[in-house]
């Protein structure tokens, strides 16, 4: 299956061919065509780039993603004051990086092509719509996120599918976040009786 | 009040328990049997065996944790400590969400206590088409009553928490048949908190009575040892090779051990089963080695109900119902069984799968949101042959499976169902977990839109906490991995006791399944080996 990019290929990447650029395979592999004749790809391919400091899988690029990505999935952040705001966004990214780094080869795998994938600039802005990560505003990662969704290509949605869930997953674990979903937390009378 | 700590206290009395990521240098254990995975299967066989005198290594890949460190009742901890990839398992294409235990006592740590016994349509279907003998429904009779009597096994005798009024109430309304869950356990709190470990020990997983029961019978624990390869020659296993892991529970710490025993059992369940086998490269002449993975695929409805549910507490799976899952026999559409899942915050939000506005109003409706969820038989005909099981580079497991239009028509008439129950149950709101479903405002708005549904992967949320299948029983070894009792048909002193060598599905939550054909195989084996 080739994707084309139409609309979003349209709205900015002068110069690039609308077709054959991207291979995409059953499923969620993606296979990058490295079409030599496109300069955007340089740089790519690079995926032994080390772990950000302090974290095992998440690199310098994936941060800055879901630091972006968090309060488009989780609204509920626009209304926090600066330092909560970041230290639940920390937690989350905290939260994914374990996550992610118990998956198993082929899980981490796909997911890397994924995450290296959006790193790049100019595939990212033909893909979603998004130029710098910290300069998007919600409206813009929200409607990345709507697009994905609603594409007829199945990696799209299978991208969408695992950014949202791990992001909302990797929040509302958080204690901070119980009161926003309604979950007293644990069952005060066993909680009560086995720790004390 | 202090709920003493089983394994502090039998370790301290003299149980053999190693924590491999301790070791530090190579090491090789002797036994009697190697047993491979702790679990539903692993944990019966090991009780036993132990029990008939025979020398026992019990080996688990995850870590030894107790109800010591299930006091938080934390969400986070639990699938970080206690589920394979922390609970983010999934198909090879990541469509299908695969929740699966990685600890001692296996998924029964983790699983919501439902303990059926297997449907006598499914053990005559195994008769009939999978040449499998000895486990007709006469056979299995007292095996069910001896698992049921061993792990306190009875129909929930309280009224079923709210989360699991709706289905009542709409399979009444509708007359249609539900039934009380019976579960394993013994002096249950009714908490909600089966999937995070059971901090007071009721949950009779066999963390907590078959394992134990085997180490005061001498059997040993290796725990955080990850099993590479069976070692064979002429036909059987001489040895395994296992690698320490880390603190992490998942970095191999480098140090090897080697397990000699006289025999051999596999009991990693249906992922990992079929993957210790094809790494250890035995015999397979007729390529049937993870094969037939079957998962009982699961779609899920969501209704906001106008009283409360909480879903988060209370017994998490109390009623059922059958209604559709044999009326057109073993072989007809695709059936179906109806149950209720208990919905956290964390892992709740995920199966909302929405953001922005919307996820920040669902996730706040969440004490009164109900779920419903269909356990779809597969396996039963052609056109359901399961998924399979390979490895990845390193040698851990992929499962692919592919749905057929006969499993997406099973997974449509599963939606309709459930939102007629819902409503019928007098939701307010249902949508079907699907990404082009609203929530729909009536039945018969409901009714003709899910018919248009495009049912698709990616489209429609699936998962599956049942895997089956991958080592399937037959006799006919040119049809299965291994013969009825669980023996390998190549290698004679391998044995496969746990949930991969069911040759379909089971149509109901597994453990009582597992529990009581393995049950039924080890006694079996134990005999054997004793002459």
């Amino acid at each position: 299956m080739i994707l084309e990019s139409n609309t979003v290929a349209q709205r900015g990447a002068q110069g690039l061919a609308r077709r054959d650029f991207l291979k995409v395979g059953a499923g969620f592999t993606l296979v990058l065509s490295v079409a030599g004749t496109l300069g955007v790809l340089s740089g790519c391919g690079e995926t032994a780039k080390s772990a950000a400091k302090s974290f095992v899988f998440l690199q310098d690029g994936d941060l800055q993603l879901f630091g972006a990505l968090t309060p488009a999935v989780i609204i509920d952040f626009t209304t926090l004051d600066g330092t909560e705001r970041a230290a639940r966004v920390s937690a989350v990214l905290r939260n994914l990086d374990n996550t992610f780094s118990t998956m198993d080869l082929a899980a981490r795998q796909e997911l890397r092509k994924l995450l290296d994938l959006l790193a790049i600039a100019p595939l990212r802005y033909l893909l979603t719509g998004v130029g710098a990560w910290n300069e998007a505003s919600i409206e813009t990662l929200q409607a990345f996120l709507t697009r994905w969704r609603a594409s007829r290509f199945e990696t799209l949605n299978a991208g969408v599918n695992v950014l949202v869930k791990l992001i909302s997953a990797s929040y509302y674990v958080i204690p901070a976040s119980w009161p926003a979903a309604g979950y007293p937390g644990p069952l005060a009378r066993m909680y009560q009786a086995v720790n004390s | 009040m202090a709920i003493s700590d089983i394994y502090a206290e039998g370790i301290a009395s003299g149980w053999k328990v190693i924590d491999a990521s301790s070791l530090k240098a190579a090491q090789t254990i002797e036994a009697d049997v190697a047993i491979i995975g702790s679990g539903a299967g692993g944990g019966v066989a090991a009780e036993i065996l132990s029990l008939a005198g025979l020398r026992v290594v019990l080996i688990e890949e995850g870590a030894l944790r107790t109800s010591n460190s299930f006091k938080d009742m934390d969400e986070a901890r639990a699938y970080r400590e206690l589920y394979q990839e922390a609970a983010t398992r999934a198909t090879s294409d990541g469509a299908i969400s695969v929740l699966q235990g990685r600890t001692v006592g296996g998924t029964t740590t983790v699983n919501w206590t439902s303990s059926f016994r297997t449907p006598a349509p499914t053990l005559q279907h195994w008769a009939a088409q999978h040449q499998v003998v000895g486990h007709g429904v006469d056979d299995m009779k007292p095996w069910f009553e001896k698992m049921e009597e061993r792990l306190s096994i009875a129909p929930w005798a309280v009224a079923p928490n709210a989360n699991n009024s709706v289905l009542k109430r709409g399979c009444d309304k509708l007359g249609w048949e539900s039934h009380v869950i019976p579960r394993n356990v013994k002096g249950c709190w009714d908490s909600g908190y089966c999937g995070f470990g059971c901090p007071v020990n009721a949950k009779q997983s066999m963390l907590v009575s078959t394992i134990p029961v085997a180490l005061q019978h001498g059997a040993t624990l290796v725990h955080r040892l990850r099993v590479r390869q069976l070692q064979h020659a002429d036909g059987k296993v001489t040895g395994a090779v296992g690698e320490a892991l880390g603190s992490d529970g998942r970095t191999p710490s480098g140090v090897v051990v080697t397990i000699k025993a006289r025999h051999f059992v596999a009991a990693g369940g249906a992922i990992n089963t079929p993957a210790l086998l094809l790494r250890s490269q035995l015999p397979d002449p007729h390529q049937r080695l993870g094969k037939r993975t079957l998962i009982h695929p699961v779609v899920v409805t969501l209704a906001t109900m106008p009283e409360r549910i909480d879903p988060f507490y209370g017994t998490p799976q109390s009623i059922a119902s059958d209604h559709f899952q044999w009326k057109d026999g073993a072989t007809g559409p695709m059936g179906y069984k109806l149950e209720v899942p208990p919905i956290f915050a964390g892992l709740g939000s995920a199966v909302l799968n929405v953001f922005g506005e919307p996820l920040r109003k669902e996730i706040a409706a969440l004490p009164h949101t109900n779920s419903l969820l269909a356990l779809l038989r597969d396996g039963f005909v052609a056109q359901s042959e399961g998924g399979s099981v390979r490895l990845a580079a390193d040698g851990s497991p992929i499962l692919d499976y592919d749905l057929s239009d006969y499993v997406w028509d099973g997974a449509r008439r599963a939606y309709l169902s459930m939102v007629e129950a819902q409503f019928a149950a007098g939701a307010k709101q249902v949508r079907p977990g699907h990404l082009d479903a609203p929530y729909y405002a009536s039945w018969s708005e409901a009714r003709q839109a899910i018919q248009e549904l495009p049912m698709k992967k990616f489209r429609a949320s699936l998962f599956t906490a049942h895997l089956m299948g991958g080592c399937a029983m037959s006799e006919n070894a040119a049809h299965g991995v291994v013969n009825s009792r669980g023996t390998h048909h190549q290698i004679a002193n391998l044995s496969v006791i746990d949930g991969s060598v069911f040759p379909t599905s089971i149509g109901a939550n597994p453990q009582l399944s597992v529990y009581a054909l393995s049950a039924q195989n080890a006694s079996a084996l134990a005999k054997e080996l004793r002459h």
